[in-house]
């Protein structure tokens, strides 16, 4: 802990004295490019200010990404899209799909937003990704740091905000895009059709995709200290396909604009077959007769949306209202198997959940005079979820939740702004009781069908706020922040009382958690000139009671007993990023993360968080070629990512060790005309290293990463 | 330049001495070393007698429970920690008398190393075939260990 605190207090001084007499140039090309992705910026001096205007745009470390960036990072997902991130890191969750991290906080402490709403899935769970599809939006906003003023509860690590906000600038116009992935045989097509007439915009997206199993670079893998021989190196059943589609109309006049979306993402994909569960089970399936079909067990998901965006203007005042309707049904699929007391259940649904989820949001920013500038806004939103299945894990529910909040911007000087907010939320969640569909004996003689979950009626109340500073000087900018946000339990951690029989323990909720608390302290340090820039984050976060499954050493029903208590955490961390034009066609970038993590109370005081991030850093050189040829540049980029080992555990995972993959990334812009194609390749693990994640969730059962991988992906735009 | 990848190179070191210096998390060891372990794979026991469970518990961690589990295998499934496969009897579907066994035994406080004995009975009546006999353990951290083996009941 001390070495830390050390580390995290030396590093600023060293990044400062090293920062001093060395020229610089504007951050990496990618970061840059705006909301719509046909524009290429040229001119460093407009790059240098942009970056300026966003940094000074809040006093919360944010990063914005266009599509551009996705496309030369192309990955399976578009979480993975988005490692590349410092802080951001990408769970992997098997089956192509990925759960968001930002710091270390994923599930349910962070907040994934789609046009301005708060995306509503089942993010709690271990194996539930994201349902968005990922080549529908433009431009992409990370916030790192506690945002709970505008988004209420979750906004803990920060929010991932994803904006399909492209207004078409033609008649007609549209892109196709081809890809596929070497690793998992994906192959996929995604094209957007879109047009303005006079105010008047419509678009339409779809996106179709295949993918085989994965291939890991091991023969067999150890589950349990039981061999599992893999065919061909295949990880059995992991095979799946998503479908997605959008429609959008809209009207853009000059101080009104408004948009309604409908869109609609499925995906269904295999579990890996031998590890689903405690058990290794000896399946009448053949799994390895086809490396493209899903057999049991599998989920399928699919997210439906309807989105309403309205803003006016008029003089000082802004006025947006955001309505949304979501319908989340997700299915998992099983063999029904007998285990412990239940009998074979009757077919194969295990689980099953529909929620669905109404939002609105209301938002005025007024400008008093040239300094202050105040937003105020009041959120409120309904979620209503239902279960089926024979295997329970989590109640039915209702959560009303309502928030509202004031905020106000004071530029003292140009470059000295200070802002300060204050929100209030009020939360209630009604539980609903469950019964298991078969008998447990209770005594010698008796048997009953035993309650899960009992009826609960909670309501939280919780009053958050944050200030913050940014200051511009010469090359510097600086940026402070200090903010409270927190999170509402959510019904499993509140309600589930049974065998999760996915990863085979008794976990047991605690209807009397109370909301958990985070207190954040965030700093930005950037220096930069027309040749290196650096940007130097640190943060330390306390949690007064981080809510947290706690392994013990008892046994209920013969399934280890886990339960949910509070304890109190210290988390600090920081990112790195500097970046070096060493020639006008040739830069280097060097980014770095650490995050330290520990528990000040509770039964394993002294212990670190479940998935803490290990330390990683990346080395990247970058050769542009073709730079003055306009609309048919091109790059080369090598990078070497190292992550460090992980010994820092909380039972029951296991130690990590460290790896690190060579990758390499390249694009191409094709200019005809009006109309580009740009190829991008963008081969991962190029040695084909064997390693593990710590922050998967095959981890537990000793699944490495996937091997090489090479996406290519073309587009064509019109 | 040189100087700046240098001190990256530098920084970069110094965190990870950092991030490696915390001791790691063990489970139990359920083993055979030093006695005569019972049940080994693929025992065969008779209905109406009792198997004399005996297995050592070991950790680097004081020990919490354990918890013994028989249940049947008549749909060909396998275990974890099973050392070789046994002949198995054609699958079957499981009758109201296949025999299921489930219990949790504490381990008195303050242990490292622990002799773990049980008898267990076999009902007569019992539904013969093949069983799985499963032992797993924890310590006062929660960590868990596994062990499982295949046994028949004729």
């Amino acid at each position: 802990m001390n070495k830390a605190l050390l580390a995290f207090v030396l590093s600023p001084v060293c990044m400062t004295a090293l920062a001093d007499n060395h020229t610089s140039k504007a951050p990496s090309a990618p970061l840059e490019v705006g909301v719509d992705s046909s524009i290429v910026m040229q001119d460093l001096t407009v790059l240098g200010n942009r970056q300026k205007d966003i940094q000074m745009r809040s006093s919360v470390n944010t990063i914005s990404i266009g599509k551009e960036f996705l496309q030369n990072n192309f990955s399976g997902s578009l979480m993975q899209s988005l490692r590349g991130i410092p802080g951001v890191k990408a769970m992997s969750i098997g089956s192509g799909q990925s759960k968001p991290t930002i710091r270390g906080l994923g599930f349910n402490r962070m907040v994934v937003t789609e046009d301005g709403i708060k995306h509503e899935g089942q993010q709690w769970g271990d194996d539930h990704g994201l349902e968005i599809d990922q080549f529908a939006i433009d431009h992409i906003d990370v916030v790192k740091g506690p945002a709970a003023l505008l988004y209420g509860s979750d906004a803990i690590g920060g929010v991932i905000n994803l904006y399909s906000n492209y207004i078409p600038t033609k008649k007609f116009q549209g892109a196709v895009s081809l890809f596929g992935r070497s690793n998992n045989e994906s192959v996929g097509l995604s094209a957007r059709l879109q047009g303005i007439t006079g105010g008047f915009y419509w678009k339409a997206n779809t996106t179709l995709i295949d993918y085989a199993d994965y291939r890991v670079p091991t023969n067999s893998i150890q589950y349990f200290s039981y061999d599992i021989p893999l065919k061909d190196k295949l990880l059995r059943n992991t095979a799946g396909l998503e479908r997605d589609g959008s429609v959008t109309l809209g009207y853009k006049g000059i101080n009104f604009h408004t948009e309604l979306k409908l869109s609609d993402a499925y995906t269904k994909s295999g579990f890996f077959a031998n590890a689903h569960g405690l058990e290794v089970r000896l399946s009448s399936i053949d799994y390895d007769k086809s490396r493209r079909d899903i057999d049991l067990p599998y989920q399928s998901v699919n997210h439906f949306k309807v989105m309403s965006h309205t803003v006016y203007q008029e003089g000082q005042l802004a006025l947006e209202l955001n309505l949304a309707y979501q319908n989340n049904h997700r299915k998992e699929l099983t063999e029904p198997i007998a285990h412990g007391y239940m009998p074979t259940p009757p077919n194969s649904l295990e689980r099953e959940f529909k929620k669905d989820t109404y939002t609105a949001n209301l938002m005025t920013r007024y400008d008093l005079n040239e300094r202050h500038s105040l937003s105020a806004g009041v959120n409120g939103e309904y979620q209503h979820n239902r279960r089926a299945g024979w295997g329970f894990i989590i109640p039915d529910f209702e959560t009303t939740s309502f928030g509202a909040y004031a905020f106000d911007r004071y530029t003292i000087k140009k470059d000295l702004i200070v802002n300060a907010g204050v929100r209030y939320d009020h939360v209630r969640t009604n539980i609903h009781s469950y019964t298991d569909w078969f008998k447990t004996p209770v005594s010698a003689t008796d048997t009953i069908y035993k309650e899960r979950s009992q009826d609960l009626c909670r309501s939280f109340n919780s009053l958050t706020w944050s200030a913050g500073i940014n200051y511009a000087t010469a090359g510097w900018i600086l940026k402070a922040n200090i903010g409270k946000s927190f999170r509402v339990p959510i019904p499993k951690e509140l309600g589930t009382d049974g065998v999760n029989y996915h990863i085979f323990r008794y976990e047991k909720g605690n209807p009397n958690l109370n909301p958990e608390e985070s207190y954040q302290l965030d700093a930005g340090i950037h220096w930069g000139n027309d040749r290196l820039t650096i940007q130097f984050d640190p943060y330390l976060n306390y949690f007064p009671n981080y809510i947290y499954m706690n392994p013990t050493p008892n046994y209920y029903e013969g399934l280890q007993w886990y339960y949910y208590t509070q304890s109190r955490v210290i988390r600090c961390g920081f990112e790195l990023q500097a970046d070096w034009k060493i020639l006008p066609s040739l830069s280097a970038e060097f980014k770095g993360e650490y995050l330290y993590a520990e528990q000040l109370s509770g039964e394993k005081k002294g212990y670190t968080l479940p998935f803490s991030t290990p330390w990683s850093a990346d080395a990247t050189l970058r050769y542009a070629f073709c730079r003055k040829n306009v609309g048919n540049e091109g790059f080369v980029a090598m990078n070497m990512h190292v992550t460090g080992r992980q010994n820092n555990i909380v039972p029951p995972e296991k130690p990590t060790p460290g790896y690190y993959t060579l990758n390499l990334t390249a694009g191409k812009d094709f200019a005809f005309g009006e109309r580009t194609l740009r190829l991008s390749l963008n081969a991962e693990n190029l040695l084909n290293r064997k390693y593990y994640d710590h922050t998967s969730f095959y981890r537990l059962i000793d699944v490495p990463e996937p091997g090489r991988n090479v996406a290519l992906i073309a587009t064509f735009e019109f | 330049m040189k100087k700046i990848l240098f001190s990256l190179a530098a920084v970069a070191a110094l965190l990870g001495m950092v991030s490696c210096s915390t001791e790691s998390v063990e489970v139990p060891v359920i083993t055979d070393l030093g006695i005569t372990a019972n049940p080994v794979d693929c025992q065969v026991y008779n209905r109406g007698d009792s198997i004399y469970f005996h297995y050592r518990i070991t950790g680097h961690e004081e020990l919490g429970s354990y918890n013994l589990e028989i249940h049947n295998n008549f749909d060909h499934h396998t275990h974890g920690t099973q050392g070789q496969t046994c002949a198995l009897d054609a699958k079957k579907d499981p009758q109201k008398n296949a025999f299921y066994y489930n219990q949790d035994f504490v381990i008195p406080r303050g242990n490292k190393d622990y002799d773990a004995r049980q008898s267990i009975y076999i009902p007569a009546n019992a539904q013969p075939g093949d069983y799985h006999f499963v032992i797993r353990a924890t310590n006062s951290q929660g960590g868990q260990g596994i062990r499982a083996m295949a046994i028949k009941i004729k």
